[in-house]
């Protein structure tokens, strides 16, 4: 299967089972489409027919494809059933937030049920439980999340404190990393995060108007200033370490673009903005007819993007336009993504077990509890599931081998089964997926 | 060739799906929201990497 796409002014081309990517000339480009069904697979009798229009695009074709480089057949490969093993956490230390955003998926941090912390002693039970379950992996990932951390924070000292003595123990290294709304930080806080965080996260949503409007305090009062202050100062001892400022964008701000680049201004140089994930009807929901201008704008910033990262002043990264095209992911991991359910899963203040932070709350999918220690069979063979060979419609998308079919949480939210993609995030997906490649090819070819 | 230049080749591999599971949870990286792979890195090339780099 081979995607042709036009971006940035250039067309290019991906050849989808075996991931060769290229830059192609208008010629090749007709010939390509001429030469192939519309789902992308090579019609022989088609090539046969037009290789007199096109003869040295043929030849051309023909050398790739005796080098596997072009429509390759997929890999003869039959992903593992997970093993049990759980290698990665998001603890939800904090069921409270001192904001109250007007698209929180967490019920302003309440995940449907009561404000409340994680204890302390819970947190290292659920430090316990995860090397318990890790089996021979070594990089453990334990995300702080909320919530909002920083009300909690006794707690993630604790469980910091306590982790560290485990990896000598038991040979293992935990990753610490936590997202916060940055309302509460200060120094004691930023020096802490940048001797212990491997990553930090902090929420900004891009221009000071579309912040204030939707991230508002429990108090109804703007949070914009406070928290780019707070930011600023992070940013300033972070150094090289890793950190991202992440934003949501709305339907009332679908020129996103400006915000990506607003975050930029402010002088942060690693960025993530996500699209909101709403229920049909919400006032911030984005619509069907909003796709097109969505995808206008990644296409926006990815011509800034790479006009800015060409001069070492200005260069920053876009966490949906990097691509690993060197250090790519394997085969496995292409196929089960994020690992919800099986090697990725949250833990609430209770101790109960989900799937991962975005089913905390609903019942139906808790998976367990710390002090069972056990987790659900039946909720774990449906997880199973969360792979590519799982997914038909995915099987055919050009893009399955860079997003392993989507999120399940949205899947099910929105189709009820976790085998049916959310299609309005598969269509950005796409988009921002032939930005990343359009920017990857130009960054790495002459101009 | 004149019509097509590769940029990169044959980045879908199948020798190389150990499966380790050494690598970051995409879901934890940045997004919280999106389970992009295609941005994430294999430790295991980064490791072997670094060490012909060493050399």
């Amino acid at each position: 299967m081979v995607h042709t796409f036009t971006c940035l002014g250039q067309d290019f081309l991906l050849d989808v089972e075996s991931g060769t990517l290229c830059k192609i000339d208008a010629s090749m480009k007709n010939f390509i489409d001429s030469v192939s069904s519309p789902g992308g697979n090579f019609d022989a009798g088609e090539f046969s027919r037009m290789r007199k229009q096109y003869p040295e695009e043929a030849e051309e074709i023909e050398a790739l494809q005796k080098r596997g480089a072009l429509f390759s057949p997929m890999p003869n490969y039959k992903p593992p059933k997970p093993d049990g093993v759980i290698k990665s956490m998001c603890l939800n230390i904090c069921h409270n937030c001192n904001l109250a955003c007007a698209y929180c998926f967490a019920d302003e941090g309440k995940y449907s049920g009561q404000r409340e912390a994680m204890t302390a002693e819970t947190a290292c039970r659920a430090l316990d439980f995860l090397v318990k379950k890790s089996g021979n992996r070594h990089n453990l990932e334990v995300d702080f999340f909320g919530g909002e951390p920083l009300m909690n924070m006794p707690a993630v000292y604790a469980a910091v404190q306590y982790g560290r003595t485990l990896e000598k123990v038991h040979n293992k290294q935990f990753r610490f990393t936590i997202t916060t709304n940055a309302l509460n930080l200060n120094e004691e806080t930023i020096d802490f995060f940048n001797r212990e965080m491997y990553n930090v996260v902090l929420s900004i949503d891009g221009r000071k108007s579309v912040h204030n409007q939707v991230r508002k305090t429990q108090g109804g009062k703007d949070s914009f200033d406070i928290v780019l202050k707070n930011a600023l100062a992070f940013r300033s001892k972070r150094g090289d370490a890793q950190y991202y400022v992440r934003g949501t964008f709305t339907a009332r701000n679908k020129d996103f673009a400006a915000d990506a680049l607003a975050l930029v201004d402010y002088g942060f140089d690693k960025i993530s903005l996500e699209p909101v994930v709403l229920p049909d009807g919400h006032p911030l929901a984005f619509r069907a007819e909003d796709l097109p201008m969505l995808c206008e704008q990644y296409e926006v910033l990815a011509k800034e993007y790479l006009k800015r990262r060409a001069n070492p002043e200005t260069w920053f990264s876009f966490f949906h336009f990097m691509v690993d095209m060197k250090h790519s992911p394997c085969l496995s991991k292409r196929y089960f993504s994020c690992g919800a359910g099986t090697e990725y899963v949250a833990v609430a203040p209770s101790g109960d077990i989900y799937p991962c932070h975005q089913f905390v709350g609903n019942t139906a999918y808790k998976m367990g509890n710390l002090q069972e220690g056990k987790i659900d069979t039946h909720l774990y063979e449906t997880f199973c599931e969360n792979n590519l060979s799982c997914k038909p419609t995915c099987l055919d998308c050009w893009a399955k081998y860079f997003c392993s079919g989507g999120c399940a949480a949205n899947a099910i939210n929105f189709n009820g089964c976790i085998t049916s993609p959310y299609q309005t995030a598969c269509a950005l997906m796409r988009k921002r997926l032939e930005c990343a490649l359009a920017v990857y090819c130009l960054e790495n070819t002459q101009q | 060739m004149k019509h097509i230049e590769i940029v990169a080749e044959k980045t879908v591999e199948c020798g190389a799906g150990t499966g380790c599971g050494e690598c970051q949870a995409s879901c934890q990286s940045a997004c919280k929201t999106s389970c992009t792979v295609g941005n994430q890195s294999c430790e295991r090339k980064i490791e072997r990497i670094q060490k012909e780099d060493n050399k």
